[in-house]
């Protein structure tokens, strides 16, 4: 075991490797206020990239509804009790990760689903507790509320199944900090499918290996960004390059909303991995529940993502979700206008502060028609 | 009371001759080595007469518990070896006790398997036990249940491991390609990423076993040109493995070298590194140059 630094819980940690960082780090992070767990991005992954034999439970992208739902079954709540209860002393983690949590004879404290525990990827969707009154037996000891959570890949820092593969058929790219398995290396041992956290590398029983997301890296390559992400119609997710936070710039979007804003945060960075998807939380939702999964910055987050109407920036930086197919690197408002720009400072797309309204009448005097929004 | 104890007294050494009476041939000692019997033609099954008359070495297994991931759960005892040459291939058939049978692979599912090992070079001081080390290669047989089933005839489908799944559609079986016809293939294989960079772990397979080397834990590779055989069996125990190699050149000139043995037990969920397995364990033609 080496000594390595994560900013995500202030302090070094045991790592398997010591730290090496890419040149650049792909990074998203993906607006849960704005997912309406349509599945979109789902499908778009599904038929991209999934499609063969022995692919077929696997969903590398996948929506579930939390708090109940969760894909493979209990992946988060499995580990987390399996880790048992720590703590956070203030911004710094004083609890054990998963590496240092690691039992004799493993480098990772991780569990590894059933078969069937793939087998309910719907499981929990839209269940919350606010219909008691109307019958629902379900009960539980919070409000009544639910969200959706997108998960891929987090293509982390510190990846788990990296560290766990006894073969080395794990790598991260040096260019970009995309985790792929070789799948000319890998003789299906599954153990990064037991250290992963997140259960997002699958084995494919028909050809003995095992498979993950890809960040759609042929894109990435040409400056698109992944599949699941142009693909989604919530517009909630934007992908592009995270600098650590010695390094941030108020014109890398990325590194504006996690570094500067603090808007987006890792899910579950107490587990050290220090995922690059990052997460702007539900308002709605519980701290304590929140906070669990995001760790301590929820309520600074939520407090400055509720000010959006009024902060031209961020809420400028927002409406570029969505609004191009290319990774942004960088981005600039200009008044009522915010610009994504390319590396060079050449402007990818232009897009307004706030959209224009425009209302038709009802009824066309002039060729004396009833309009309908019907296609 | 007294006269009880007489009766013992006397029992004693009429049971004693009786015993002696009885006494059933001395098994043979057990085997130093693993002897090479000779032979006019393999028996390749695992179930052929020939192997009955074959010297059988009992080796006892240990758990792999020097590297990362550990086995720190014992599970198979020992393995039972024979091994026999007919000049320029030798053949072992391993034996153990395996109460069940674990062939049908899933995301959770671990197969049964084994393996035999042996230096490349055959030298005075053998490279370490785990694997070989840097620039002192060995070679490896390995067999595993699933590969012998689908060798077997079983397919290679999904429903083929879950019979009731449904598939709505593959891509490359769509109504507008010719099933088996070249585009077909390409794609479908292009679909299978581990079979489209050619790792011959993702089939489409042929035999139930695979050549490999290996210079230390974590560096096992394919032989390209490996031509191995293997044949394996269930049995009321458990598993008999045939495993077929060439004969090293340099063995045919010594007479002697070291072999080890490595099992898996899928039940158990052991896989990769968490195995049991053999020290090295000395080999000898039993027909010396």
């Amino acid at each position: 075991m080496a000594l390595a630094y994560n900013w995500q819980i202030g302090r070094s940690m045991s790592y398997w490797y010591p730290e090496n960082r890419p040149k650049r780090q792909f990074a998203a992070v993906f607006d849960i206020n704005k997912c309406i767990a349509c599945q979109t991005c789902t499908l778009a992954c599904k038929t991209t990239w999934t499609s063969g034999k022995g692919q077929e439970y696997m969903l590398w992208n996948n929506v579930e509804s939390k708090p109940f739902g969760c894909y493979p079954l209990a992946w988060d709540l499995n580990l987390l009790q399996q880790l048992g209860a720590q703590q956070w002393r203030g911004k710094e983690y004083a609890g054990r990760t998963i590496f240092e949590a690691a039992e004799a004879g493993e480098r990772v404290l991780g569990w590894r689903p059933a078969d069937l525990d793939y087998a309910y990827p719907n499981v929990g969707e839209d269940d919350c507790t606010g219909r008691v009154d109307r019958g629902a037996a379900l009960r539980a000891p919070h409000l009544n509320w639910f969200f959706y959570l997108a998960r891929i890949c987090n293509h982390c820092t510190y990846p788990a199944c990296l560290a766990s593969c006894p073969r080395g058929s794990i790598y991260k790219r040096p260019e970009d900090g995309i985790v792929l398995v070789d799948q000319s290396r890998c003789r299906g041992y599954r153990e990064c499918v037991k250290a992963c956290p997140y259960k997002k590398v699958f084995y494919n029983a028909l050809t003995g290996t095992s498979e993950k997301c890809i960040a759609c890296f042929p894109k990435i390559e040409q400056g698109l960004q992944p599949q699941c992400f142009v693909n989604c119609i919530g517009k909630i997710r934007l992908a592009g390059w995270l600098s650590p936070p010695e390094r941030a710039r108020a014109d890398n979007p990325l590194d504006y909303l996690v570094h500067i804003r603090k808007v987006a945060l890792p899910l579950l960075p107490q587990l050290g991995l220090e995922p690059n998807v990052y997460y702007i939380p539900p308002v709605h939702a519980p701290d304590e529940f929140l906070s669990q999964l995001f760790g301590p910055g929820v309520p600074a987050a939520i407090c400055t993502y509720r000010k959006g109407p009024d902060d031209p920036d961020l809420a400028g930086l927002l409406g570029l979700f969505g609004s191009t197919d290319r990774v942004v690197p960088r981005w600039r408002r200009e008044d009522d206008w915010v610009a994504a720009l390319d590396e060079d400072g050449s402007q990818i797309v232009r897009v307004p502060l706030k959209e224009p309204v425009y209302i038709r009448e009802a009824f066309d005097a002039q060729h004396q028609v009833t309009r309908t929004n019907c296609p | 009371m007294r006269r009880r104890l007489k009766s013992a007294v006397v029992a004693v050494p009429v049971a004693f001759v009786l015993a002696s009476g009885c006494q059933k041939a001395a098994p043979p000692p057990p085997l130093a080595s693993v002897v090479v019997a000779s032979c006019a033609a393999i028996p390749a099954a695992p179930g052929d007469p020939a192997w009955d008359a074959v010297p059988e070495y009992v080796a006892v297994l240990i758990a792999q518990d020097l590297v990362e991931p550990r086995l720190l759960r014992l599970s198979t005892p020992e393995i039972r070896v024979r091994a026999v040459s007919d000049g320029s291939r030798m053949a072992f058939r391993l034996a153990w006790t395996d109460d069940t049978r674990d062939d049908l692979p899933g995301p959770a599912e671990f197969v049964d398997a084994c393996a035999v090992q042996m230096p490349r070079v055959i030298e005075a001081t053998v490279p370490a036990p785990q694997m070989g080390e840097t620039g002192r290669p060995v070679d490896i047989v390995f067999w595993n249940a699933a590969w012998q089933a689908t060798v077997d005839g079983r397919g290679d489908s999904i429903r083929d491991i879950h019979p009731y799944a449904a598939v709505d559609h593959y891509p490359f079986e769509a109504a507008s390609l010719q099933p088996g016809s070249a585009p077909q293939q390409e794609m479908a294989t292009r679909y299978a990423p581990a079979r489209a960079v050619g790792n011959t772990m993702a089939g489409p397979r042929q035999s139930p076993v695979q050549d490999l080397s290996a210079e230390g834990p974590g560096t096992l590779s394919p032989v390209p040109d490996g031509h191995s055989t293997g044949a394996g069996r269930r049995t009321e125990a458990g598993w008999s493995v045939v495993i077929v190699r060439d004969l090293p050149q340099a063995l045919t000139s010594q007479g002697d070298s070291q072999v080890a043995f490595a099992v898996w037990e899928g039940g158990h969920e052991e896989v990769g590194a968490r195995k049991m397995r053999t020290a090295w364990i000395p080999l000898k033609l039993e027909v010396k140059p």
